[in-house]
């Protein structure tokens, strides 16, 4: 069942699903979206591939990193009710980095990826795909100032946004700083009715004394009709404060002044004393009318959730290599609504890991335990994993079941397992293959399998991860 | 004069003092573009070969150990300044979780290496029906506006 759908702005919105009754949710194919950043999408893309040519008659020096990475995937699903899906995408993810572009402190940033079904449409379409980020950036030699100008993900202060747009951020040599940023917001929205924002601007100003603090001011705000009719208009403050060698501060706090409420709030002690002890333990809330105002997921607007909801959560981590090899993890947390529903929540997470091989392999182990108010909400998990890499190849493992308190789709088991093998077949050239079995409440079997290839090029060394 | 221009006629006047007023930027040297060597791989430890502080974070290196404690809490450091992370990593290392509307799940990506603590592990869409409505604000950091559009096949 499709169904093509044109508003009054000229978006476009699809609308196909297929119905399964056994399952009780709607399971089929996604729909389209419509992006507020799409519009400057050409422009941006222009912009940021013809600026890196000004530099290139001058730039015999540039420092180039090209990185492609394919998946080629096979996977078959069986629905509780006997339906079978077979899909085959292949994907590429696409990432080019130029620095030193003309001798100056200049680079180009590129991230993208598109998708192409070999067999039945595993989207919307035969095809998708998105450019992550495209920008110029400018890093100056001093005082970490820098500049961005074209697509690129960015946090700051208040901001954890992908935007179209221009930054800029410099320190001066008493340790006061100021960044500031602007530009059309890259978001997606699925919410009937409700665009991402037409503009985003804003800035940080701030403190910082190197190893001892940095404390910082923000403001954001979107143009836009989100919830209430409102803009999205955001005031917020970091701290980190190192009040002792091994005993930090964090603080992180944001009010929503459109919706007048506290949006998020967190603060937390860590203590690392070395490098094989780290301890931290804080208090973090935040409430579904400050947090969600701006969401264009329907998982974060009512009825899906109560927007007088808040959430208080109590929380502490231990990461201690006891014995040079071995770490053990263990975490903590309690959540606390002021809802009867969903209710409160207990989890417990404790995990070890051998490190081996020189440090290129990894085995682990974890359990996490969910204990809640209401049934519905309780699970338990175990996972275990190994790598082993003797010379060009490497062989990954990886099992995970869950088991349910309460039934769901009348089961109340989860399991996969995941066997990896790769070789590295030249120095910038790796192959692997992943085969993946799953059973679930969602799925009766599911059957997949993966192959990757990497091509890493650069023209000089150096770390990326 | 509305309030939208006070705001930016503040961060103006506010730029403007601290670039022209304060002897403009910082004569601290900036943390290197690019890591100056190769990176071993799996999970690095800054402390083997590095002591005090950062000139990219201007924090210890011990404050970006990358622990488990670090892991959790790396937004908050990222919020204050990302020029040291991108020392090391691409700019796409950020993007391999929060993404736009990638289709591909983080762990699908990294079947390869299960090391790292890739999100939604397993057949998510049972787990986050859970831990979407104990804890929402940790999924609405990725899915509020950045989202896959197979969301909507159940969230309408």
């Amino acid at each position: 069942m499709s169904k093509i759908i044109v508003d009054n702005n000229g978006d476009i919105w699809q609308n196909s699903f297929i119905p399964n009754s056994v399952l009780g949710v709607r399971m089929g194919r996604p729909t389209t979206v419509v992006t507020s950043g799409k519009r400057l999408l050409p422009a941006v893309v222009a912009i940021t591939l013809l600026l890196p040519l000004l530099f290139a008659g001058t730039s015999p020096a540039a420092d180039v990193a090209l990185s492609s990475k394919t998946y080629a995937l096979l996977y078959q699903r069986e629905l509780p009710g006997g339906e079978k899906n077979r899909y085959a995408p292949l994907y590429e993810y696409l990432s080019a980095d130029a620095a030193n572009l003309g001798g100056q402190p200049v680079a180009f940033h590129f991230y993208g990826w598109g998708r192409m079904d070999l067999a039945e449409p595993s989207g919307s379409e035969r095809t998708s795909g998105e450019i992550g980020s495209a920008y110029m950036e400018y890093l100056h030699p001093q005082g970490n100032a820098q500049a961005k100008l074209g697509r690129f993900f960015l946090t700051e202060g208040a901001a954890m946004e992908t935007l179209d747009g221009a930054f800029v951020k410099a320190t001066t040599p008493l340790g006061l700083g100021v960044s500031v940023y602007g530009g059309a917001p890259v978001e997606y929205s699925i919410l009937n009715g409700t665009k991402g924002g037409s503009a985003l601007y804003g800035g940080r100003v701030f403190f910082v004394q190197a190893g001892y603090v940095e404390i910082g001011a923000s403001y954001l705000r979107e143009n836009g009709t989100f919830q209430e009719g409102e803009d999205r208009e955001l005031y917020g403050g970091d701290l980190w404060l190192r009040v002792a060698p091994p005993v930090e501060l964090t603080a992180q706090a944001t009010y929503n002044r459109s919706v007048r409420e506290m949006a998020s709030q967190r603060y937390a002690v860590r203590i690392v004393p070395g490098a094989t002890f780290d301890v931290s333990a804080g208090y973090e809330s935040y409430t579904y009318k400050g947090l969600f105002q701006s969401t264009l997921h329907p998982a974060f607007v009512f009825p899906s959730v109560d927007n007088n909801d808040k959430v208080q959560t109590i929380f502490g981590i231990v990461d201690w290599a006891f014995v040079p090899g071995w770490t053990l993890e263990v975490a903590g947390k309690n959540i606390r609504h002021d809802k009867s529903d969903p209710g409160d929540a207990y989890r417990g997470e404790v995990g070890l890991r051998y490190t081996y091989n020189e440090k290129k392999d990894v085995a682990g182990f974890s359990a996490a335990f969910l204990a809640a108010d209401r049934d519905e909400n309780e699970y338990r998990e175990f996972r275990g994993f190994a790598t082993y890499s003797p010379s060009k190849i490497r062989l990954a493992l990886d099992a995970l079941t869950q088991q349910y308190k309460q039934e769901i789709f009348g089961k109340k088991n989860a399991y996969q397992v995941v066997a990896s093998a790769g070789y590295q077949v030249l120095a910038a050239l790796q192959l692997s293959g992943d085969l993946v079995y799953t059973q679930s409440p969602t799925y009766r079997k599911d059957y997949a399998g993966l192959l990757r290839a990497t091509v890493e090029l650069g023209t000089s060394t150096g770390g990326k991860k | 004069m509305n309030r939208r221009a006070h705001i930016v006629n503040l961060f103006g006047a506010v730029l403007l003092a601290l670039l022209f007023g304060c002897s403009a930027v910082s004569q601290a040297p900036s943390v290197p573009p690019k890591h100056p060597e190769d990176l071993p791989p799996g999970r690095v430890d800054c402390l083997e070969c590095h002591k005090d502080v950062s000139t990219g974070a201007l924090k210890p290196y011990a404050s970006v150990r990358h622990s488990r404690v670090f892991i959790d809490s790396h937004g908050t450091y990222a919020r204050q300044g990302q020029n040291l992370c991108s020392s090391c990593h691409k700019p796409e290392f950020c993007q391999t979780c929060h993404a736009g509307k990638d289709e591909l799940k983080p762990n699908t990506k990294m079947g390869d290496r299960p090391d790292r603590r890739a999100p939604h592990r397993g057949d998510y869409l049972i787990a986050h029906r859970i831990d979407g409505r104990l804890d929402p604000g940790s999924c609405f950091r990725c899915h509020g506006n950045k989202n896959d559009s197979r969301c909507k096949q159940c969230h309408r």
